[in-house]
């Protein structure tokens, strides 16, 4: 079999992903056409910049979404005679079913470049935007209250908030990650603190709202308690409840090993990622949270609600928050984008992640040791982090614009 | 430098002004032409919307990139501005014209101090030495009756009170000896007595330099007060222009009357002549009609002609450069009465449901907030106030800026608990109860109408669902259905559509935005209304309607309604009973009768002095006060209107500076804190007389005879 020219190397890839590119389409079509219908999505439409920059992040989206399809080897594979070989190599030993070449060549453990890319998508796009919700969930539950009553709430949160700022973000995760650390149980405790947050968050919002009809309220915290208490128990300590069920069943002998996983799972190297990752991005989210609810509490609509009885939750919750939804998602993009970048720094810096992990800071680190013998390995990943962080800049650009305009 | 010109100084013909969005063109000012000769003041009048401030920023040359001049000329001396390139444009900017507008804050740059600003402009213009420069700045910081020259050149806009940064602007505009001045809504933003004095200024200055103006505001009375001649714009274009008296006495346009009917005059009541609302809604940009643009709202409308092709302007005949924009306006009887409106019984007010005793707020403010400690300083925001509110009784509560009339709503609404004394609500001592702690039932009978409409309601929900917020925190109704259907009587109540309750809060227009924030505050059957303010903030043509809506709610549902204005029209057109409050003091209490006819309290003579009245029939005794609003962080001392006080010298023993005076009743119930003698008072003459009957024969322009202060 020959190698591939560069020719055939473009249009191998650009085929690989036939179905985002489908899928891009479709989206893009039916976007436009019901533009006028679709508030701020629609407006998107509008601005060259905004669509340039939600091609890039749904290429992404979707390239995680169907990386099994679009893969062309096992990213984890190893294949003897395929190491550091250059893009287009054809694979040594391949069988008929398989995919004939590397296509973006092999690294320094004869692994394919392109399908780690493809995976490492899938970890990154898995971790950031949920991560970065987090963030929000957190800022938002502690600035709201921060901005609106002011006084020593503001001073003490605020001052909490800075002094995280103060810290280096770089020391504080090596700090997070150290093995001593974590036998102190901090992470994990930090974990328990951050994730219980949301659930406040949505009693909160139900409790506000529907104080007076205690039969909603009701229906609605029982079913918070339950979804988020599930997910709050699998993601920080790995108890399940649907573990702990199927362990009662299956008798004396069984331990935690017979049934690792639970349907709600963290990995504990991606849960302390997560919460650093959180950690460092909250007090900033808070920030513009508390500067917001400052701004808007003075207007009379805010007073109508004080001066009709509500409290302050509601009127935090309820006129406070929709208000500033313009300006949070706008900097919920933006900071998907800080946070992608901050995944690859700590890949780069090997903390967290396994070594071998396909994602694309622990790949740029790996490709980085060759990098003036073998380029190939690096650049691939490199490339994809910068258009995906790209693709968000543009896209908060684009809804700025769009939203200051009406 | 410039040359003499004598011809007229500005001349727009025809102009036609655009601004071009990504989808379509939006017509601002259609076919708009007026002169303005040396000398002269010109007026341009009209809601927000109509065009008036694109035409000055057309003539300025500055519309931004989307505006554009589309068709028609604007001579400037006899020069095009339309086709001027950016050089010529410079120069003639700033030098030639002045811009002054609304907001002096946003006028002046924050980072400099006032005397290198009001320097820059002959420097720049002039290239005048900084010496020459300087020498000029003081001049006209003198003439625009600054105090203090050398201080206020020396001191950074922010330490200047809002009448004294508008003064700057207006001396920075006049630093170049500009032929023609644009003022946009100068006074806006200020006080009413803080305006007299500005309005005053301007004036004299007109004279003193002989500038030309172009005055552009909302307000009738105003324009009365500083203008020679007027146009009335509408919807792009002007309706209808002359001189002052031609347009006020006889005017020959449905819109101009319909305007002048609706803007209450002394003589308009509530119950005997109320005000005549214009019906519909101002139409916006892309639904204007066919022909005639107040087409739909005009009584005189005749399907065929009005609606039928454009309207030009025709000339009145009679009087001198007098333009109207009808078809019929030879055919209307112009001088017909007003058809009498359902005359309403009076409503005699009940029991006393509001009672208020010695009630004080005072704010303590830390000089250092972070840490605590450091030097506290009390805010005095009210002070010994007393008052009772009957059932069904319209108390106005009037005052400028820093008077206290927010505080005290704000304690009345249980935002804030009273420092000192009682607030009996329906018998029930609230004056320190918070919001939080009051019951549900005495929450909702004391319900708030809030000032700005485009802030009053919630963006981000439907009016329909902020209505059912309000009656389901009031425990009004059993389920959501039931609910739903007093919401949508609520709708009915203050005339909205049943559709509006599916709509967002930016679908409305300002008029009906307070209506909901009305059908809100009526949600739990209120029995008190705090009306802060709830009509200042809209167009002439909507105010009356508003004000009709609240009036009309009150009589069916016994309300008590506490009126806060600084708008005395409004309030001698509306209320039973009224409050005079100045640096948290009620100065004066008593009916309207009693606060609008001698004895006066000098404040509210001078504040009855400063409102401007759109009637050339009514003579004014011109009282201006000197100086601004004390600080309520360090009012004077003794009585708190002496600093500004003309009568103060006419007080024995200098009395007004070291005793507040005490609250005394005159005849009828009237209360007045003054230490003037019951002699003085009963000497005083009255600040506002009617001379002659409305409908005028050709008549001298009545002259308002300047009584200076002091």
């Amino acid at each position: 079999m020959e190698p591939l020219s560069g020719f055939e190397i473009f249009t191998g890839v650009i085929a690989r992903f036939w179905i985002v590119w489908i899928s891009m389409v479709l989206i893009f079509a039916i976007s436009i056409k019901t533009k006028r219908k679709t508030a701020l999505y629609g407006k998107l439409f509008d601005s060259p910049i905004g669509m340039v920059g939600f091609a890039l992040v749904l290429f992404w989206v979707l390239t995680a979404l169907f990386a099994d399809l679009i893969m062309t080897h096992d990213p984890l594979g190893q294949v003897s005679g395929m190491k550091n070989k250059v893009p287009g190599t054809p694979l040594r030993g391949a069988t008929v079913d398989e995919y004939q070449w590397y296509l973006l060549g092999g690294d320094h453990l004869a692994r394919d470049v392109f399908s780690r890319v493809i995976a490492g998508s899938r970890i990154v796009l898995k971790i950031a935007p949920l991560a970065t919700l987090f963030a929000f969930m957190v800022g938002i539950t502690l600035g709201l209250p921060a901005g609106y009553f002011g006084k020593r709430i503001d001073t003490i949160l605020s001052f909490l908030a800075n002094m995280i700022l103060a810290f280096p973000v770089i020391l504080l995760f090596y700090l997070l990650v150290t093995p001593e650390i974590i036998a102190t149980g901090l992470p994990l405790f930090l974990a328990g603190v951050m994730f219980l947050i949301p659930i406040v968050f949505m009693i909160l919002l139900w409790q506000s709202r529907f104080h007076i009809r205690p039969k909603v309220r009701n229906k609605y915290v029982f079913w918070t308690l339950m979804i988020g208490g599930w997910i709050y128990l699998g993601a920080a300590f790995n108890m399940d409840p649907l573990v702990i069920v199927r362990n009662l069943f299956a008798g004396s002998e069984a331990t935690w090993q017979t049934f690792p996983k639970g349907l709600v799972y963290m990995q504990s190297n991606i849960l302390i990622v997560f919460v650093s990752v959180v950690f460092v991005n909250s007090p900033t989210v808070f920030r513009i949270v508390r500067g917001l609810a400052m701004d808007i509490q003075t207007r009379d609509y805010v007073a109508a609600a004080q001066t009709r009885g509500e409290g302050p939750w509601y009127i935090m919750l309820w006129e406070i928050l929709p208000n500033a939804r313009g300006p949070l998602i706008v900097d919920f993009c933006l900071r998907i984008g800080y946070t992608i970048i901050l995944l690859g720094t700590l890949g780069f810096f090997g903390l967290g992640l396994e070594s071998e992990s396909p994602d694309w800071g622990t790949t740029i680190n790996s490709g980085r040791k060759l990098l003036t013998i073998y380029a190939h390995p690096a650049l691939p990943p490199a490339l994809s982090l910068m258009s995906l962080v790209l693709g968000l800049n543009l896209l908060a650009d684009g809804l700025r614009e769009q939203s200051l305009k009406d | 430098m410039k040359e003499p010109y004598d011809g007229p100084i500005l001349e727009i013909t025809n102009l036609s002004i655009s601004f071009f969005t990504r989808l379509f063109e939006i017509p601002a000012v259609m076919d708009f032409s007026c002169t303005v000769m040396p000398g002269e003041a010109m007026g341009l009048v009209g809601e927000s919307g109509c065009g008036k401030s694109t035409v000055a920023l057309g003539v300025m040359q500055d519309l931004g990139v989307n505006g554009k001049c589309v068709a028609g000329s604007i001579k400037f001396k006899g020069r095009e501005l339309t086709t001027m390139g950016e050089k010529e444009l410079r120069e003639l900017r700033g030098s030639e014209i002045a811009m002054i507008y609304q907001e002096p804050m946003a006028s002046l740059n924050p980072a400099m101090k006032i005397g290198k600003q009001l320097m820059e402009v002959p420097m720049i213009h002039e290239g005048a030495s900084k010496q020459v420069a300087y020498d000029m700045a003081i001049d006209v910081v003198e003439s625009v009756r600054l105090p203090d020259p050398k201080r206020i050149m020396n001191s950074f806009p922010h330490q200047l009170s809002g009448g004294q940064q508008q003064r700057i602007v207006i001396a920075m505009a006049l630093m170049s000896k500009p032929s023609l001045l644009i003022l946009d809504e100068p006074t806006t933003a200020l006080d009413v007595t803080v305006e007299a004095g500005i309005v005053d200024l301007v004036k004299d200055l007109g004279k003193k330099y002989g500038t030309s103006m172009l005055f552009i505001s909302h307000n009738l009375g105003l324009v009365l007060d500083t203008c020679d001649r007027l146009c009335v714009m509408y919807s792009g274009e002007a309706v209808e222009t002359g001189s002052i008296e031609d347009v006020f006495d006889k005017m020959r346009h449905p819109y101009t009357q319909a305007l002048f009917r609706s803007i209450p005059l002394p003589g308009a009541d509530k119950n005997e002549s109320p005000l005549v609302a214009i019906p519909g809604n101002f139409p916006l940009p892309h639904e204007r009609p066919n022909g005639c643009n107040f087409g739909p709202r005009c009584n005189y409308f005749e399907a065929g002609r009005c609606d039928s092709g454009d309207v030009k302007m025709k000339p009145f005949a009679e009087n001198d450069r007098h333009h109207s924009r009808c078809v019929k306006f030879d055919e209307i009887d112009w001088d017909a009465k007003l058809a009498a409106g359902d005359d309403t019984q009076k409503v005699m007010s009940g029991e006393v449901v509001l009672k208020v005793d010695n009630l004080k707020k005072y704010y303590e403010v830390a000089a250092n907030a972070v840490f605590g400690g450091g030097e506290k300083r009390v805010v005095k925001a009210n002070e010994t106030i007393a008052f009772e509110a009957h059932e069904s009784e319209t108390l106005a509560i009037v005052g400028e800026s820093g008077c206290g009339k927010s505080t005290l709503a704000k304690v009345l609404m249980g935002l804030e608990t009273a420092t000192d004394g009682t607030v009996t609500l329906l018998g029930q001592d609230v004056g320190n109860t918070m919001i939080q702690d009051r019951d549900t039932k005495t929450v909702s009978s004391v319900q708030m109408v809030f000032q700005n409409p485009f802030d009053t309601l919630n963006p981000a929900m439907t009016v329909g669902s902020q209505i059912i917020r309000a009656l389901e925190i009031f425990g009004v109704g059993n389920s959501p259905a039931e609910r739903r259907d007093r919401m949508l009587r609520l709708l009915d109540l203050v005339k909205l559509p049943r559709e509006f309750a599916d709509r967002m809060p930016r679908q409305l227009s300002g008029g009906q935005k307070q209506r909901v924030g009305i059908a809100r505050a009526f949600a739990g059957d209120a029995q008190i209304v705090v009306a802060d303010e709830p009509v200042s903030a809209l167009d002439v043509s909507v105010q009356a309607a508003v004000t009709d809506l609240l009036m009309e709610i009150q009589r069916e549902n016994k309300t008590t309604l506490l009126f806060i204005s600084h708008d005395l029209s409004i309030v001698r057109y509306l209320s039973d009973r009224v409050m005079v409050m100045y640096l948290g003091h009620v100065v004066e209490m008593g009916t309207t009768e009693q606060i609008f006819s001698p004895p006066y309290h000098p404040y509210t003579e001078a504040l009855l002095s400063a409102v401007p009245i759109a009637d050339t029939s009514i003579v004014k005794k011109r009282v201006v006060l000197d100086g601004d609003i004390p600080s309520a962080m360090n009012p004077p001392s003794g009585c708190p209107f002496q600093t500004r006080c003309r009568y103060k010298d006419q007080v024995a023993g200098g009395l007004c500076d070291t005793e507040v005076p005490p609250m005394r009743t005159l005849a009828g119930g009237h209360e007045m804190k003054c230490h003037l003698s019951a002699s003085i008072l009963d000497a005083m003459e009255p600040v506002i007389t009617q001379t002659k009957k409305k409908v005028a024969k050709k008549k001298p322009a009545a002259k308002k005879k300047p009584a200076k202060a002091k």
